[in-house]
């Protein structure tokens, strides 16, 4: 079995290791006997996002964000193409921003989503700003778990059709709100960092069974040993006093 | 106004009976005056250090060689740089009509509260020498850092010290139209390297926000830089380092031979900052070079504690550093075991995720026998080993006493690794350790 990621704007958006989650899925398909080819893809550049399995878009601060986001509407016929071909998405922070309405930053400037759904951003005062560890609570493919991340975000997202997650504690789309990210049954788009995916192996595993799902159908991933994976979350849930 | 001078001067001096020191008179000026720091009447000289990476080494570096000119220096040597800090100092350097006595000031400054204290310093000079993604929960953004740099020094009338050959530090000189601008840069070197994998800033000229074009990096994003539409970073150094010697430990600037306290390129930059503020004020550098040669660096910067086999201690703190201090490691030969504490307190940054963004795969090398991950994030440390392939060379042990016990057991040349608030701790084990 081999998936394609296609690893949006990676020289940009790679704020806070968010470059690990490429890391972690590439090491765990490959223990599992999957190829994982990855397609690095930055500003200009071409790619047919329909032909790829996953597509990957980090985090940035708002500069890096300013730049990229004209190149990323661009793509948007080629992002709609990929989304009805069943290509899973992940997208951090400024990536899950981006898939929204628009993002209104810190000194008022309005940057347009994709306009892919409904959501949208808009800045906050520093006194608001989402700064600290989050557990969350989600419910993905049938399956139930708790999630650790670091959070870092002044955006406020808002009008939220599916969250990606309960917050059990931190703050999530808004400061000091209920719910975390976004997510459907082939996107997930979160403020976590930390990076996300290394602590969380069970979301990694759902982005893998996603991807492959495109040509493969539903697969049952070969188990991991992930002792340490687990006890790195449950060192921060324990803290955190969700465990 | 003089009565909180006189508590701080006096609080002082009872700590200083007891053995301590602190930034409490600091906080105790600042709590009975909030505009304390502006009372003081400052020398002719006032040289703030900021920037992410040596504010400490190159603000004692300068103060060094201005006093073995014979200039009288008050300066932060231990690194307190935040505003109560600057106040326990500048009440130690004044008599009790506010007026500091001595020829110059050399203050390191937060590069996060520069723009608080900026005014009130009254500085007739600003170093500043980099910017590295750096405990960013807790700064923000870097991108609002350098802004604020830049709107204070928008109306400095003074010297600016620029490194030329990092673009977000040079852009600062787009806006001082009011200051004298001094760059240093060094030039390209055999280990100089035309592609990097370390580079996470810099990429895009701020003038025109294109591409920047490097010749050459040095390390992380410092190299030689320039735009090809608006010639952003085609500059004139003031002070140009060249022919750098490993095997001597020197280098050269303006056609003399200079001596380098340790073997790393940040440290040759430390010193062409120095050289570039020595230049400007017409000082002689030869009092300078005896400074950068004997210069010992700050406790846990690159220490060694003599365990069974030699232990040598580094601060780490941002990839960039830890980067730097890994090329160190593993440039010494011989079998070598590893400990990394990670720790993420409030001054360490909560988050601890710039460990994914620092180079860790390099200790995949056949010389690194074990590494012992410690500290809050233990495993979080381990976790991010692992997935460079190095599991089977990991072990996890929280306690930081059984972890430098183990270390010291293995009998072997080791390396320690500490983020802020692990290393002091750790010094001491290391040296209770080194006595059994």
């Amino acid at each position: 079995m081999k998936i394609r990621i296609l690893w949006m704007y990676h020289d940009l958006m790679d704020l806070y290791g968010d470059k690990g989650n490429i890391q972690v899925l590439k090491t765990r398909c490959e223990k599992r006997g999957i190829e994982c080819e990855i397609k690095t893809v930055s500003l200009g550049e071409r790619a047919d996002c329909q032909e790829y399995d996953l597509f990957f878009l980090g985090g940035g601060a708002d500069l890096e964000q300013t730049i990229i986001y004209e190149d990323l509407l661009k793509r948007k016929d080629s992002i709609l193409e990929a989304k009805a071909s069943g290509t899973a998405f992940l997208l951090i922070c400024g990536g899950y921003q981006l898939f929204g309405q628009y993002y209104l930053d810190q000194d008022g400037k309005k940057i347009d989503g994709l306009g892919i759904y409904d959501y949208y951003t808009e800045s906050t005062d520093r006194d608001h700003r989402c700064i600290g560890n989050i557990a969350v609570e989600a419910e993905l493919d049938g399956r139930r778990f708790k999630a650790v991340g670091f959070e870092n975000h002044g955006g406020q997202t808002k009008n939220v059709g599916s969250p990606f997650a309960k917050v059990l504690k931190g703050h999530g789309n808004t400061y000091k709100g209920m719910y975390e990210g976004y997510a459907d049954a082939q996107v997930i788009g979160t403020y976590m960092h930390g990076p996300l995916l290394p602590k969380n192996p069970m979301i990694a595993d759902i982005v893998i069974a996603r991807a492959l799902k495109r040509h493969y159908g539903e697969v049952t991933l070969e188990p991991l040993d992930d002792t340490l994976e687990n006890r790195a979350r449950e060192v921060m849930l324990k803290r955190l006093g969700v465990q | 106004m003089r009565t909180p001078l006189i508590v701080v001067k006096l609080v002082r001096k009872l700590l200083s009976m007891a053995g301590r020191g602190g930034s409490l008179p600091g906080q105790l000026g600042l709590m009975m005056d909030k505009d304390f720091i502006r009372r003081f009447h400052m020398p002719k000289q006032v040289i703030l250090v900021t920037g992410t990476n040596g504010k400490t080494t190159t603000s004692n570096l300068i103060a060094e060689s201005l006093r073995r000119c014979g200039l009288t220096v008050l300066n932060n040597h231990r690194g307190d740089n935040l505003n109560v800090g600057i106040a326990s100092l500048l009440a130690s350097g004044s008599d009790l009509s506010y007026n500091i006595k001595a020829d110059a000031a050399v203050i390191e400054v937060d590069e996060l509260t520069l723009y608080r204290q900026f005014e009130a310093l009254h500085p007739t000079g600003l170093v500043v020498n980099n910017f590295f993604r750096d405990q960013l929960d807790r700064a923000g953004e870097m991108e609002t850092i350098i802004r604020k740099i830049i709107e204070v020094t928008e109306n400095f009338e003074g010297d600016l010290y620029l490194n030329g050959d990092d673009p977000n530090v040079l852009r600062i000189a787009d806006h001082a139209k009011k200051a004298r601008i001094h760059l240093y840069s060094v030039a390209r070197m055999d280990e100089s390297t035309v592609t990097t994998n370390e580079a996470s800033e810099g990429k895009f000229c701020p003038r025109c926000g294109r591409e920047l074009k490097y010749s050459y990096y040095q390390y992380s994003h410092i190299g030689r830089f320039s735009c090809p539409y608006d010639h952003f970073g085609e500059i004139e150094p003031d002070i140009l380092v060249e022919d750098i010697d490993y095997q001597r430990r020197t280098f050269k600037a303006d056609g003399k031979v200079y001596h380098s306290y340790i073997n790393a390129i940040y440290a040759v930059y430390n010193c062409a900052a120095v050289l570039c503020v020595m230049k400007n004020l017409g000082l002689d550098t030869a009092g300078a070079d005896d400074v950068f040669a004997h210069y010992r660096l700050k406790e846990g910067r690159n220490e060694v504690f003599e365990l069974k086999q030699p232990c040598v201690i580094d601060l780490i703190k941002n990839p960039t550093g830890a980067n730097e201090v890994m090329k160190e490691i593993l440039a010494r030969d011989g079998k070598k075991n590893i400990c990394i504490f990670l720790n993420d307190n409030d001054q360490d940054g909560h988050d601890i995720s710039w460990i994914w963004d620092a180079h860790f795969e390099r200790l995949d090398d056949p010389q690194v026998e074990r590494i012992i991950c410690s500290g809050t994030r233990a495993y979080d440390m381990a976790l991010r080993l692992k997935y460079e392939g190095l599991e089977d060379r990991v072990t996890v042990i929280e306690d930081s006493t059984q972890a430098i016990h183990a270390l010291n057991e293995m009998n072997m040349q080791s390396f320690v690794m500490c983020t802020y608030t692990a290393l002091h701790a750790t010094r001491a084990i290391l040296k209770k350790e080194a006595q059994q």
